[in-house]
């Protein structure tokens, strides 16, 4: 969904047309939050700086998702494979061979686009629901080898990671680690913002709407379906790497099912088709378990229930996603799109178009 | 011989299970990925009714799966149903949700322990001989007969009943049924309603070899390359498809490595998909519409 | 709606003031696998840790102060035990307890080290850093014991056997299962025995019968396995029931009790560290009178190992005077010795070199058809736990 516009907004040149700022109000808004962003970990205390960190280290993943699911199409649920296959290189290489960061993760990327090239050839035969389940078996066999490997160096609970160090500076502290995640957060979103506006990403808008029609129009199909996948898993394969540091050990069983669902509940909450619900969603898959366990501290239900938190935020989790499903398909997105456009066109308020 | 055996055992338990998914997939074009916790839930009630019956097995079993039925019927009429006209991917996903949702509910309502079901039904899980040199559980020949009569049975609805001839053809085309005056929302309700009437009688027979426990979902997860290797809209390919996955698995444990037999089906499958996605007995489709 | 939005800001406004209780007890934080995989041996540990501090807090405390444990549930996921951790070591507890699946170990040891407090394995396997070199942070008390169990086992094995011994193994396809058992058969070999099969099932088998027609058909006379108990277990009714008539010695998990009386097979060994709940003893009917009160869902007889755990703990604790620094616990854990009245074979000594424990005790039983109850086929036996 496009964001809705006051009238008097003109485009009269082409390079207004494809820019990432358009107006003044977006500029001053952008300000804003980064100012919020480099204030943000000088006045949060460490819970909340931990916080911030995983939704810094989700939303990588969640942006490539999105790229790949949402924008070009191809439904995958291989993502939690894509994020081990990252982890498993920065792993195997600081184990055997104690390779520094700057090393590690370009492997992890290069690592995922290959891996990327294989889940991505089942895309050229196949669509939809069957695409869905060939990245499901691969990333089954993601997992045994990874265990394979655990089992074999006889790791049986995980590689510890010590903490990269990054121009001779230790990663270690919550600060630290949320400039160089903010840092890669941002440079992803750059990253698919220019992609998204290039010929690449018009091919796989292309290539979601009809296929058919894009290969008449002279697009390369598979051209475009690979390179989306492979585009996506980098991204994953790199956050999967700086998920192996920030956690300090990588292990098979931290990549279940559960993640990639996860994964794709922030696409479809967030609202398919756009970057803004990818944080949009990221923002609530991490903080929706909090917000349970806040909201069950007030209650005074702690004590009593405290060891099934874990159950009661799956079946919350469940819960919410089936309600976001069925009640709100176009996501967090399509809520804030007409929020903005009530403001917008208040006092006029009209039904939003898009809603029978 | 006793190789054999083995392989109709597990068969039978993916081709129960797959049976539900194709039934589903075949009606209404859904695959559910809840499956194998709705097969929990079933394994679950037999728990709960067999300790309310106690004395009664036969009135446990009977009741555990009238309340199948009823689960399966419930899902679709609270949620599958407003589902339909929306994409692949939130369908499947609606199925998801309701998967984690099953389990967390199940590890509040019933806890963390395992439960033994074949005690309070007050029976015994013999061992019984098969020719001269196997031998079969009681719960594995009771799986490979409740296969064959679940089986036999849904051929003969879908090819002889009313609601069975319905149900096909509201698979076939469901534009046109539903002008023909076909209740589609009745034939998805019965569809989901037997779907997870057999994945609880899988759920059941396992529950009396095994016992209950937290993990007897994921096995639901196993028989998904059956159901998509023989073909996702056939029961003669769930059939055909569960005895390929089991014999293949069986086969790598006895000849050549214990540890591969987890995860080649995976293996089948993505073959499968690369070389024939519809499977063996399935229609060529377009395979992205709901 | 209001209460929901209420209950978020005041839950929000709470994580920023510090908690007052903590000041005036000692603060010791858990992070468990109470739900998902695994919960059925870990959850009941740390119910029955709860209980006995408790029933020490009612009769005072420790040292006149009370004893406050956090409780978090991680559902055997790594990335929520490193949250819990974090969030523990807010909470300034003053050491760490991890009673959770092997997964949760490395962000939960991280943690400790870098708040320098010491983590402590209640139940859960424990890892290599705490046997002898230990290293000085972690300790642990749980029964398992690697290496340790299967030199326990396969020497029992040896006493028993009147014919030479054509030993099966059974793992389950995790990595400590595999490890322990592959350990088992190279030491079978040294012990004059003959491997003759291995079979490694995965976690979850819809049929364990494919893995025991392996076994059976490799003609063993013992089979060993060193695995959950749901491999444990399933492999061998699958074995009974193909008509295999050896006899089966596996570890003795939690349920081994009530297992042994549900199975009722006379060749079916269990070997384990704990006294079951049959020999009465005077300890024991004080567990059974607190959890009768406390009304826990867990058979009495799961509750040995958090009891354990529950007096070490208060043991620990004792030994570290008010008010109380992580350094001060760090130390007296380190010279620590704990009289477990019998629910053990001996008491649990830590030593600065060992955290695991000096000597650990073996008992093994099986079920007796004729008086049909358990009986115990061999006493405690040592082994000296020393550096490899």
């Amino acid at each position: 969904m496009t964001a809705p516009r006051a009238s008097g907004y003109f485009r009269i040149r082409y390079d207004d047309d494809i820019a990432l700022v358009r107006t003044r109000t977006q500029r001053v808004w952008l300000g804003v939050l980064a100012l919020a962003l480099a204030g943000f970990p000088f006045l949060a205390n460490s819970v909340l700086l931990d916080l911030a960190n995983q939704v810094l280290l989700v939303s990588i993943g969640a942006v490539a998702l999105m790229l790949l699911t949402g924008f070009a199409g191809q439904i995958s649920l291989g993502h939690a494979g894509l994020l081990a296959v990252g982890a498993f290189t920065t792993g195997i290489l600081f184990k055997e061979l104690a390779a520094p960061f700057w090393i590690t993760l370009p492997a992890s990327a290069v690592a995922g686009a290959l891996v990327g090239l294989v889940f991505g050839l089942p895309s050229l035969r196949l669509r939809g629901l069957y695409l869905a389940v060939s990245t499901l078996a691969l990333h089954f066999m993601v997992l045994h080898a990874g265990q394979e490997y655990e089992t074999r160096r006889g790791l049986s609970s995980g590689v510890v990671i010590d903490p990269p160090s990054l121009f001779g500076f230790a990663l270690q502290d919550g600060r630290a680690w949320y400039v160089v995640l903010l840092a890669a957060s941002t440079a992803t979103v750059l990253l698919s913002l220019n992609l998204l506006r290039t010929k690449t990403g018009r091919s796989w808008r292309a290539i979601h709407g009809r296929e058919a029609v894009a290969e008449a129009m002279g697009i390369q199909v598979p051209v475009a379906k690979l390179s989306a996948f492979i585009v996506s898993c980098t991204l994953t394969s790199a956050a999967g790497c700086l998920a192996a540091y920030y956690r300090g050990f990588v292990s098979a069983e931290a990549f279940p099912l559960f993640v990639t669902i996860q994964y794709v509940a922030t696409v479809i909450i967030g609202g398919i088709g756009s970057l803004l619900g990818a944080l949009l969603g990221t923002l609530f898959v991490v903080l929706f378990p909090q917000a349970i366990e806040a909201s069950m501290n007030a209650l005074g239900l702690t004590d009593r229930l405290s060891s099934m938190i874990f159950a009661i935020n799956q079946a919350a989790f469940g819960v919410a996603m089936i309600l976001f499903l069925v009640f709100e398909p176009q996501g967090l997105v399509g809520i804030w799109r007409r929020i903005q456009a009530w403001f917008l066109l208040w006092p006029f308020g009209q039904k939003p178009l898009g809603r029978p | 011989m006793q190789l054999a055996v083995n392989v109709a055992v597990l068969a039978a338990i993916y081709a129960l299970i797959s049976c539900g998914y194709v039934l589903i997939y075949r009606v209404s074009r859904v695959l559910s990925l809840a499956h194998g916790e709705l097969m929990m839930l079933g394994a679950y009630g037999l728990a709960v009714t067999a300790s309310l019956f106690v004395g009664h097995p036969l009135i446990a079993i009977g009741s555990a799966a009238l309340l199948s039925v009823l689960v399966g019927v419930l899902v679709y009429v609270l949620l599958m149903r407003r589902m339909t006209g929306e994409s692949v991917l939130a369908a499947v996903l609606t199925t998801i949700a309701l998967g984690i949702l099953l389990r967390g509910g199940m590890v509040l309502a019933f806890g963390t322990q395992t439960q033994y079901p074949l005690q309070q039904l007050g029976w015994i899980n013999a061992s019984l001989p098969v020719g001269p040199s196997a031998r079969i559980s009681a719960a594995g020949l009771l799986l490979v007969l409740a296969t064959a009569l679940v089986y036999a049975g849904l051929f003969a609805f879908l090819r002889m009943t009313r609601w069975g001839i319905r149900m096909r053809a509201a698979g076939q085309n469901p534009l046109l049924a539903a002008q023909r005056g076909i209740r589609l929302h009745g034939v998805y309700a019965l569809a989901w309603g037997l779907a997870t009437f057999s994945g609880g009688i899988a759920g059941m027979l396992l529950a009396c070899d095994a016992g209950v426990e937290a993990t007897l979902a994921t096995i639901g997860l196993k028989a998904f390359p059956a159901a998509l290797v023989g073909g996702l809209d056939s029961l003669a390919g769930a059939l055909i498809g569960s005895l390929v996955i089991a014999f293949v698995e069986v086969a790598l444990i006895s000849y050549v490595d214990p540890l591969l037999s987890d995860v080649v089906p995976f293996f089948v499958l993505l073959a499968m998909l690369v070389v024939r996605p519809w499977g063996l007995f399935g229609t060529r489709e377009e395979l992205d519409r709901v | 709606m209001k209460k929901i939005l209420s209950a978020a800001l005041v839950a929000f406004a709470g994580t920023q003031a510090v908690p007052a209780s903590a000041q005036d007890a000692y603060t010791v934080g858990v992070s468990a696998a109470m739900t998902g995989p695994g919960a059925g041996i870990y959850a009941p540990v740390v119910e029955a840790m709860r209980i006995y501090i408790d029933h020490v807090n009612s009769r005072g405390g420790v040292n006149g102060k009370q004893v406050r444990l956090v409780v978090l549930d991680d559902g055997a996921e790594p990335s929520r035990a490193a949250a819990n951790a974090k969030k523990l070591t807010q909470d300034n507890v003053l050491m760490l307890v991890n009673s959770s699946l092997s997964s949760t170990y490395a962000p939960m040891v991280a943690e400790s080290k870098r708040a320098n407090i010491p983590l402590y394995f209640a139940g859960s396997v424990c890892p290599k850093e705490t046997y002898p070199p230990a290293d000085p942070l972690q300790f642990c008390s749980s029964a398992f014991g690697a290496n340790l169990d299967s030199q326990g086992a396969l020497a029992f094995v040896k006493a028993q056997a009147k014919e030479p011994v054509r030993i099966g193994f059974e793992a389950m396809a995790i990595p400590i299962s595999r490890a322990e058992i592959d350990y088992a058969e190279a030491l079978s070999k040294t012990m004059g025995m003959t491997p003759v099969e291995k079979q490694i099932s995965p976690p979850p088998a819809p049929d364990y019968t494919p893995y025991a027609s392996k076994l059976k058909d490799a003609n063993p006379n013992w089979v060993y396995s060193w695995a959950p108990w749901v491999a444990q277990v399933r492999t061998f009714e699958a074995l009974r029931r193909l008509g295999w008539s050896g006899r089966y010695i596996t570890w003795a998990h939690l349920n081994a009790e009530e297992e042994l009386a549900r199975i009722k097979d006379g060749e079916f060994y269990v070997i384990g560290t704990n006294a079951l709940f049959q020999d009465d003893l005077p300890i024991q009917a004080e567990i059974r009178a607190l959890t009768h009160r406390a009304k826990l869902t867990y058979p009495t007889s799961y509750l040995t190992e958090g009891f354990i755990a529950g007096k070490v703990i208060e043991s620990a604790l004792k030994a570290t005077a008010w008010p109380a620094t992580p350094q001060k616990l760090l130390a007296s854990m380190n010279n620590l010795k704990v009289d477990l009245q019998g629910l053990r074979g001996g008491p649990l000594e830590w030593t600065p070199d060992n955290h695991f424990r000096t000597r650990q005790h073996y008992r093994v039983w099986r079920w007796d058809t004729t008086k049909n109850a358990i009986v115990r086929v061999q006493d405690w036996q040592a082994i000296e736990v020393k550096r490899p």
